[in-house]
């Protein structure tokens, strides 16, 4: 899949600009704060996942009413031309060859889109919240119809939270408040299940890929990927209703302390994904990346998961989804360069951005695109 | 930041954006358009609304729409008084109604479940339904199946698990509409064809 053009009206820094993308390689050239990040993060939009740098009411340019991306995008044998709005408070609308498609999921199942920029390190060493969003989203990419069960969940979650934290605190709640935790709990094993199952599912079929990713990177060592979750233990299933009953069995064992400090103690929630390393020389222990790795340790981590998410993307969906490398070359040391712009060769479309032309060269890109204050000017390598 | 107009401008607007489905800007526009209506639009408007607050009420027994003690259905002697169907809202029934696969009677919740909103069972007609359960009108038989017709997301979901944990006891079957309504949805929306799927497939709801 990819975007073959792309026009940009009053996005972010960008006041009206129409850019040709190539289906390879493009490299994003240009001084720092000049558009790089924004022209990969409207590509990204696209995607239906929002900015993956925070709220979509910052997409629109200052002083404008609205932000508008144009793009059209082609997936197997079907080109689409897709026209995204965003006005703040009222969201984003999304139009499909000019018809309104209501949600996001159209969207979603058009395309796919693999972020990468340099806060991405907060992926390993950040807090739990930003895994879990990881592998929901995953979860999602793969197949867009599942976006229900986190919604699902999401509802369940606030109204259960919302009921406990209503309940009468000391002498234990009323009788209906009672009367209805019941079916609230029920709920919240049913869909928390649900949701578990679908992360374990999905890091399940991440893990090798990223793993993968990883030894080619760092040269040797193991990576692991593991659902933490303190209502499991060793021997749950991994199936919807095994993971019904660990979270039922759980919730009962915390109840009393749930009604006490009104709001639920466990559940998918509070979980985590436990990243492992063990370094080529020290093959014997593992090492938690999320507190003790080293800063370039972490980055590697980050980047095998990215690049696992990218790889497992295309073969689950049978295209390369389109990868966006944000200011990622200038963090890495001269021998991870060579091998990132080797590894992103030949694998469907790019987006590479960077402030320093030369740390990419070997990449082999199949359009320059340099940026400056808003405005594109495309190229063939070696022009000007 | 909220713009401030005038007295009795801000006073329409702050009226219009109570009401469900409408935020402050369409409060806005609302309030513009009938500003520039004629007078007597206006007034008609007030009228018709001052009209069905006054002859509109709840049927004493189902708590639909009436403007008679009770409702159309709960008067009418071809409906089969031993299946009750529960919705949340009235516009449910005439979403099931154009199904005409239902013959039997209705009882409206007026909402569900959501502790969110504060709403608990005591905030829903749930001890009027066991009522009529419990003890029949004078001269009908019992009922012998409820049919949980809550909407097809979360909250209506939770409604139905916590009315069958209610119902099952007094010997009432309970039972859900079958599944193909679209999840997350509204009764209201679901077109005919389906929800009247919906209601022959319907399932037994364990309590
Ligand atoms: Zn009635």
């Amino acid at each position: 899949m990819r975007v073959d053009r792309l026009v940009l009206e009053d996005f972010r820094n960008y006041e009206r600009e129409e850019i040709d993308l190539s289906g390879g390689l493009n490299l994003v050239v240009g001084r720092n704060a000049q558009g790089k990040t924004n022209l990969l993060e409207a590509v990204y939009c696209i995607g239906g996942f929002g900015s993956p740098r925070g709220p979509d009411a910052t997409l629109v340019r200052e002083g404008a009413e609205r932000a508008l991306v144009h793009a059209d995008v082609t997936r197997g044998e079907r080109t689409v031309h897709v026209d995204l709005e965003y006005r703040p408070g009222r969201g984003m609308r999304a139009l499909l060859n000019g018809t309104a498609v209501p949600g996001v999921r159209a969207l979603r199942e058009l395309t796919a889109a693999v972020f990468f920029g340099p806060d991405e390190l907060s992926l390993i060493k950040g807090s739990p919240d930003g895994r879990r969003r990881f592998l929901d989203e995953l979860v999602v990419k793969l197949r867009p119809a599942r976006d229900t069960i986190k919604r699902e969940w999401d509802r369940v979650l606030k109204q259960r939270n919302a009921l406990l934290r209503s309940a009468p605190r000391g002498g234990g709640p009323g009788r209906s408040a009672r009367e209805t935790l019941v079916v609230w709990d029920e709920a919240f094993c049913k869909t928390g299940a649900e949701l578990a199952a679908a992360r374990l599912e999905v890091l399940a079929a991440l893990t090798p890929y990223a793993a993968k990713r990883y030894e080619e990177v760092a040269g040797g060592g193991r990576l692991e990927l593991s659902y933490q979750a303190s209502w499991m233990d060793g021997s749950t299933g991994a199936d919807v209703e095994s993971l019904r009953e660990a979270l039922a069995a759980a919730l009962d064992e915390v109840r009393t302390r749930e009604l006490e400090r009104g709001v639920s103690l466990i559940g998918p929630q509070r979980d985590d994904v436990a990243v492992n390393l063990s370094s080529a020389g020290y093959q014997q222990s593992l090492l938690d990346a999320r507190a003790y790795a080293s800063q370039g340790d972490q980055r590697t981590c980050a980047l095998a998961l990215k690049l696992g998410e990218h790889d497992l993307l295309t073969d689950a969906l049978g295209d390369h989804p389109i990868l966006l490398l944000d200011d990622v070359f200038s963090e890495l040391d001269p021998a991870r360069r060579a091998w990132l712009a080797d590894a992103i060769r030949g694998i469907g479309q790019s987006l590479v951005s960077s402030a320093e032309p030369g740390a990419i060269e070997s990449a082999g890109a199949a359009r320059i695109i340099r940026i400056e204050a808003g405005r594109a000017a495309a190229g063939e390598p070696g022009d000007g | 930041m909220a713009m401030l107009y005038a007295g009795p401008i801000q006073d329409l607007i702050d009226e219009l954006a109570r009401m469900p489905g409408i935020g402050p800007k369409s409060a806005q526009r609302v309030a513009f358009y009938l500003l520039q209506a004629s007078t007597e639009d206006a007034k008609r408007l007030a009228h018709a609304i001052v009209e069905a607050k006054d002859k509109v009420r709840f049927c004493e027994r189902c708590f639909n729409v009436s403007d008679q003690d009770l409702c159309e259905y709960c008067r009418s002697t071809r409906r089969d008084p031993t299946i009750i169907c529960v919705v949340q809202d009235p516009p449910d029934i005439v979403a099931i109604e154009r199904t005409r696969e239902y013959q039997g009677l209705y009882h409206v919740l007026q909402g569900a479940l959501s502790p969110i909103e504060g709403i608990g069972p005591e905030d829903l007609r749930v001890a009027e339904l066991l009522k009529r359960l419990r003890t029949p009108e004078d001269g009908s038989p019992a009922v012998a199946e409820v049919i949980v017709a809550t909407n097809p997301n979360i909250d209506g979901d939770a409604t139905a698990m916590y009315l069958a944990r209610l119902i099952s006891p007094l010997g009432v079957l309970v039972t859900r509409l079958a599944s193909g309504m679209p999840v997350g949805g509204d009764l209201e929306y679901a077109d005919e064809v389906t929800l009247g799927r919906a209601i022959e497939g319907r399932r037994r709801l364990e309590g």
